[in-house]
């Protein structure tokens, strides 16, 4: 169904900039270029400038600096070529709690020019698809938090975008809503649509993006694919207490010859780099209980997006703490 | 009790102040209507029946003055929704300030943003050529009947609120205000007014609060009819800041 | 085109939904032009004696000043509507469409220009019930055009600022504006009775215009002298206003 233009990107960003009246570079020079079909991440804390730059992308904003141009088009010089290619889903689900949810999506429907004829068809065909069939005819001021943010979603859709922006898509969701959103966003992405998707969640960000981008302060601190992000940091780390009275040095002597750096001690941990992760415990435990070492605790530990992220800026990234639901690996 | 009424009523106050766009319309709406009124039917003086006034000017001042008073009440009645809305009220109940305090505070604001009124349109006919009869006495019984009617439609208004709960219900009784003037000799003599509207307006307050405001501006320091205003604006006070508590206790019991 | 009109009147639909889905909420705007014009004649209503109305009673005169008041509440009411859909998002759900700037912009001043009708039915009807002398179709028609014309104008008027201020609370100068308009005429009384500063404004007013077209049929017959000023005069704060409101469409985003 997706139009997606071979061998042109999806979204092309040089040195893209947005300077308010009272001299606050709310985005300060980006490059960033997404391919077609691609699901780009673009990572930041509240107030890095993520909104910023979506809102300049989607032609709601004139940069003052740089350029941009989406799906082909510029986003100044061409921006009604812009509006019809892209589907855009806001931080708020800005919806007329007075209409229905049909209503709401033959509207959007009328406004991107699709046929009368087409309208109702293709509206109940979203609707299905984001689950709210048997609510479509209720007035949108009924719906729940997370109903509002599907049919946002299919209003985004009626038009088969090239391009899907998703700002900060599951803000506010329970954990239930949240995980089908993540899946409409695989499928969105194995159909062939270019995602361009806006979080403050770490694990959103590394469970959905084929490549990131991390925005800190209006910059752009860090661009690549998750796994290559983490990889720069530092490599898993195995971090063990051994049993009390244990001779922590003899220790780190027995398991020297795993990893490619000598092991370190602090206080009664000691603390083994495996580039295998999770495979490499078990030879680390067997040497270790060879030498008639027993172990109180052990955690693998994985350089995560925050750690790249307090890599590249000296901060941790907001919401890093924050408890996100064990969602179920795709 | 006391100090709990003063700092409310400077929130309320402060408020305001940071909240010029419902304090805009408390003035410039009745400013408007009373440039019109007089631009417009200046030469009614002349009809019979119409009291000897040095201008229609002098007449319609204490008109303006009392829309404007009934405009603040359903200001400081949309304030208290807002506080309701956003949740500050129930900050308030929970607080150790006595509940009572919520609602006077608001009455003690409306009645000091009264005055301002008054003075503004006090000053306003002198700039344009006003002149009031009654000097400085007259002055101060136009402050007098205007604060208390001031702080009593402040009343009003917190009672709608706390029986509405919304700012756009309370926004809603706009057209109402205008009713109840309509129906009054604010605008125009008694004597001249159509029926069933000079019926009414022989019971209606605002008949007696605008007559006693006027009586200083266009006529003399009379005493009966500024008794009278006062009285009807005390009256008026007094029953809407009665029902206002009794409204505050209803809701606090049904939460 | 096709497409464009399908747009224009998707967009008057949801307009109308103010009126037809929130009817509790529309009733202070339909009622107070009405209120205003039976308070104004209950009070004002000896004034008609002066022989300069010309022996027509004050309901009669200020019939029509009533029904521009609804053209004129329905307006402002229009841009502080836009403005909530400023503050919640909504606004820009409609500028992502490709939909022309122009073109959404029509669909919103269409819904107030079909909006004003109500409050001017319902203002007429109870004229005609308090014996009001029924003006003709003719003139009717003629009215109802300039109350369309003038909605659209005062919706423009409210849009522009709406646009600037992107917030509610701008409401009182749209409504401010709007008023100051349609009673800055010969409202309440004919020209020959208004003080000098006012027979200045109502001069150079171009709603004085407008009303005088509305009133015509009211107190007399209706005339192509007094009907052509008044068409001009809508056209004129049309093209005005709804100019400005586009340019500022087109700014959004600046």
């Amino acid at each position: 169904m997706c139009n997606s233009i071979h061998g042109i990107a999806a979204i092309e960003v040089i040195g893209l900039g947005r300077e308010f009246k009272d001299g606050l570079k709310a985005v300060d020079g980006i490059d960033l270029e997404v391919a077609p079909g691609e699901v780009y991440g673009f990572l930041g804390p509240n107030g890095a400038g993520k909104t910023t730059t979506v809102r300049m992308l989607v032609t709601l904003l004139r940069p003052t600096g740089g350029h941009a141009r989406v799906a082909g088009y510029d986003v100044e010089r061409q921006p009604a070529q812009v509006r019809r290619r892209i589907g855009v889903a806001l931080q708020e689900a800005a919806l007329d709690p007075l209409m229905t949810g049909s209503e709401l999506i033959e509207l959007q429907a009328t406004l991107h020019g699709i046929t009368p004829r087409s309208v109702r068809a293709r509206g109940a065909e979203l609707i299905a698809r984001v689950g709210l069939s048997q609510a479509a005819d209720r007035r949108v001021g009924t719906y729940s938090g997370g109903m509002r943010r599907r049919l946002d979603l299919a209003m985004a859709l009626i038009h088969d975008p090239e391009v899907l922006f998703l700002d900060e898509p599951t803000t506010g969701l329970d954990p239930t809503s949240r995980l089908t959103l993540w899946d409409e966003v695989r499928r969105l992405r194995d159909e062939g649509t270019t995602v361009f998707l806006t979080t403050q969640y770490l694990e959103e960000a590394d469970q959905l993006a084929d490549r990131l981008g991390i925005i800190a302060a209006g910059k752009l601190v860090a661009a690549g694919t998750p796994a290559a992000l983490k990889a720069e940091i530092g490599r898993p780390h195995l971090d063990l207490v051994l049993a009390n009275g244990s001779d922590l040095e003899r220790a780190r002597d027995v398991v020297a010859r795993f990893g490619d750096q000598r092991p370190t001690t602090e206080g009664c941990h000691l603390s083994i780099e495996i580039a295998l992760g999770a495979a490499g415990i078990a030879p680390i435990l067997r040497a270790l209980d060879d030498a008639g070492f027993a172990v109180a605790e052990l955690e693998l530990k994985q350089p995560t997006l925050d750690d790249v992220f307090l890599a590249k800026t000296g901060e941790h990234l907001e919401g890093a703490e924050e408890p996100m639901p064990a969602p179920e690996l795709a | 009790m006391r100090a709990s009424v003063r700092v409310l009523a400077r929130r309320a106050l402060v408020n305001a102040t940071r909240r010029l766009q419902f304090l805009a319309p408390l003035v410039v709406f009745p400013t408007l209507l009373l440039a019109i009124n007089v631009g417009g039917l200046e030469r009614t003086t002349t009809l019979p029946g119409f009291p000897h006034v040095d201008g229609f000017l002098d007449f319609q001042l204490a008109a303006a003055i009392t829309q404007s008073l009934l405009l603040g009440g359903v200001g400081a009645g949309i304030a208290v929704a807002l506080d309701i809305e956003g949740g500050f009220f129930d900050r308030l109940v929970a607080s150790p300030a006595p509940r009572a305090a919520i609602v006077l505070a608001r009455v003690l604001a409306a009645g000091v943003i009264a005055a301002v009124q008054v003075c503004y349109f006090l000053v306003l006919g002198l700039a344009f050529g006003a002149e009031i009869k009654g000097g400085l006495i007259g002055v101060v019984c136009v402050l007098a009947i205007g604060i208390v009617a001031g702080a009593g439609f402040g009343a009003i208004g917190v009672l709608i609120a706390l029986r509405a709960r919304s700012a756009s219900v309370v926004q809603g009784i706009f057209p109402i205000v205008f009713v109840v003037l309509f129906v009054s000799s604010a605008f125009f003599p008694a004597e001249l007014l159509s029926s069933p509207a000079d019926v009414v307006a022989a019971y209606n307050p605002l008949s007696y609060i605008a007559e006693g405001m006027r009586q200083p501006i266009a006529f003399s320091n009379e005493l009966a009819p500024v008794l009278e205003g006062l009285g009807a604006a005390a009256a008026v006070a007094g029953t809407a800041i009665g029902l206002s508590l009794l409204a505050l206790r209803g809701r606090l019991r049904d939460a | 085109m096709s497409r464009h009109v399908q747009m224009i009147a998707a967009l008057v639909r949801r307009g109308l939904n103010e009126i037809l889905r929130v009817p509790g909420g529309s009733l202070p705007g339909v009622l107070a032009p009405t209120i205003f014009m039976l308070g104004l004649s209950a009070v004002f209503g000896e004034a008609s004696r002066l022989r300069s109305y010309g022996g027509v009673d004050f309901l009669t005169f200020i019939c029509g000043v009533g029904m521009l008041q609804g053209a004129g509440f329905t307006g402002a009411a229009t841009g502080v509507n836009l403005a909530r859909d400023i503050e919640q998002g909504w606004f820009d759900r409609l500028l992502l469409s490709p939909t022309p700037r122009p073109v959404l912009l029509a669909g919103i001043v269409g819904s107030a220009s079909l909006r004003a009708l109500l409050p001017a039915t319902f203002l007429l009807i109870v004229a005609l019930a308090l014996g009001v002398h029924w003006p003709g179709v003719l003139a009717m028609g003629l009215a109802a055009v300039l109350v369309m014309g003038l909605a659209a104008a005062a919706a423009c008027y409210a849009i522009v600022l709406a646009l600037r201020f992107r917030t509610q609370q701008a409401a009182p100068l749209m409504q401010v504006g709007s008023l100051a308009a349609v009673l800055l005429t010969t409202a309440y009384a004919p020209r020959e009775l208004l003080s000098g500063w006012l027979r200045a404004i109502v001069d150079v007013n171009p709603v004085t215009h407008v009303l005088e077209g509305v009133r015509q049929g009211f107190v007399g017959d209706v005339t192509w002298a007094t009907t052509w000023p008044a068409l001009l005069a809508v056209a004129g704060l049309v093209t005005v206003f709804g100019a400005l409101a586009v340019r500022g469409m087109s700014r959004q985003g600046q």
